[in-house]
């Protein structure tokens, strides 16, 4: 992880190029779609289950505090298959205290959770694939 | 090898080879056996994952009285996973034909007697009974339908009735009623690709047919577990994130 992006959230308006509904199997009226958030922390739990895989992680603020921020994407069949991401997913694929950045769109309510576009590993590598992050690189 | 040539000899090493048809003749028109998923760069994408079509149906009064009290997560009326009542959400059966805008592939085996539909999603398998029979009239209404079919040269025409009226017709909350009557007719459009043309008639919900169309693409997966009781997890997530009151908003 690169420290520089640590710790930082950064609202990014407009939409990306990777189709929404190609993450999700249900709809997104919880999220803002129009809206992009990153935010950078370490992971804290990976659930590797149907019908949605789903990422915590704690984030530390510039005052020291700590919240955890979640993010779901769709199933684990499909991103097992590589069906919608370049890299084979696995259910070891994140581990416990790894540096991430979580990539998508907010909860409408403030909530620190994301409908995700996007997972970059430490080594700076997009796990979706997705054409947002490869062109930011 | 001519093409028809390979067709009848995949038949030929699969009838073999596979313990399921091996002491049975094939008597089918066509092989459309192996996993297929959703081609999706052949469908809209405004739209292909919730509904057939983009406009909605002509629907009757009762249907539309039921379409508007439907709160779809799909479609230009989407509510947040918590507030739906869309039955799939309870863990009900998509019902047919909605569960071919399920976002998971499918496996169709085919015997003599019988076309299977294995759906990786929550595992459903529809039997689709080649062999002549009619339609069932001791049983009770069904999630799926009762699905018989016969083959037109090289296109396998299905008929699915006996439904109960619990499912949507698609995901964004279109209702039917037990007078559903469906009918597929399934082809190969090329090597690598399956066409379902689907004609949906309820003449309690719908003044006239509706007709939609699914293209599908084989693919070398494997149809894997995918059940729905593990929604639990999902759906506490999604208290968590809804409930969530310290936002700005």
């Amino acid at each position: 992880m690169n420290g520089k992006a640590a710790n930082i959230v950064l609202l990014v308006s407009g939409v990306l190029a990777l189709s929404v509904d190609a993450l999700a199997h249900h709809g997104a009226a919880a999220y803002n779609t129009q809206a992009t958030v990153e935010v950078a922390g370490k992971v804290t739990q990976f659930e590797f289950v149907n019908p949605h895989v789903l990422i915590y992680m704690s984030v530390t603020g510039e005052d020291g505090s700590t919240t955890e921020w979640s993010g779901e994407i769709t199933s684990p069949n499909r991103l097992a298959r590589s069906e919608r991401s370049t890299v084979r997913w696995s259910k070891d694929l994140l581990q416990i205290g790894d540096e991430i950045v979580l990539i998508g769109n907010p909860a409408r309510n403030g909530a620190p959770s994301l409908r995700l576009l996007e997972v970059v590993d430490s080594d700076g590598r997009g796990l979706l694939g997705s054409d947002y992050w490869s062109e930011r690189r | 090898m001519s093409k028809p040539m390979i067709v009848w000899a995949a038949v030929y090493v699969a009838a073999v080879y596979s313990p399921t048809i091996q002491s049975q003749s094939v008597g089918h028109g066509a092989d459309f056996s192996g996993v297929w998923s959703q081609d999706r760069g052949a469908q809209p994408e405004r739209f292909r994952n919730y509904a057939f079509t983009e406009e909605l149906p002509p629907m009757t009064e009762w249907a539309q009285e039921r379409f508007d009290q439907s709160k779809p997560t799909f479609g230009p009326r989407n509510v947040p996973v918590l507030e739906t009542n869309d039955p799939v959400y309870e863990c009900f059966p998509p019902g047919t034909p909605r569960v071919y805008l399920h976002p998971f592939p499918m496996e169709i085996v085919q015997t003599s007697d019988r076309v299977l539909m294995v759906f990786e999603y929550d595992h459903l398998i529809r039997q689709i009974y080649i062999d002549g029979r009619g339609h069932r009239t001791d049983l009770a209404p069904m999630w799926m339908g009762d699905s018989t079919g016969h083959w037109e040269g090289d296109v396998l025409v299905v008929e699915t009735v006996n439904f109960n009226d619990k499912t949507w017709t698609d995901r964004r909350g279109v209702p039917h009623s037990d007078q559903l009557r469906v009918i597929e007719r399934i082809r190969r459009i090329s090597d690598e690709n399956l066409q379902i043309d689907i004609t949906i008639e309820d003449p309690v919900a719908f003044t006239e047919p509706w007709v939609g169309t699914r293209i599908y693409r084989a693919v070398d997966w494997d149809v894997e577990e995918f059940i729905c009781m593990d929604n639990v997890n999902f759906e506490a997530f999604e208290r968590e994130v809804l409930n969530y009151d310290g936002g700005v908003n």
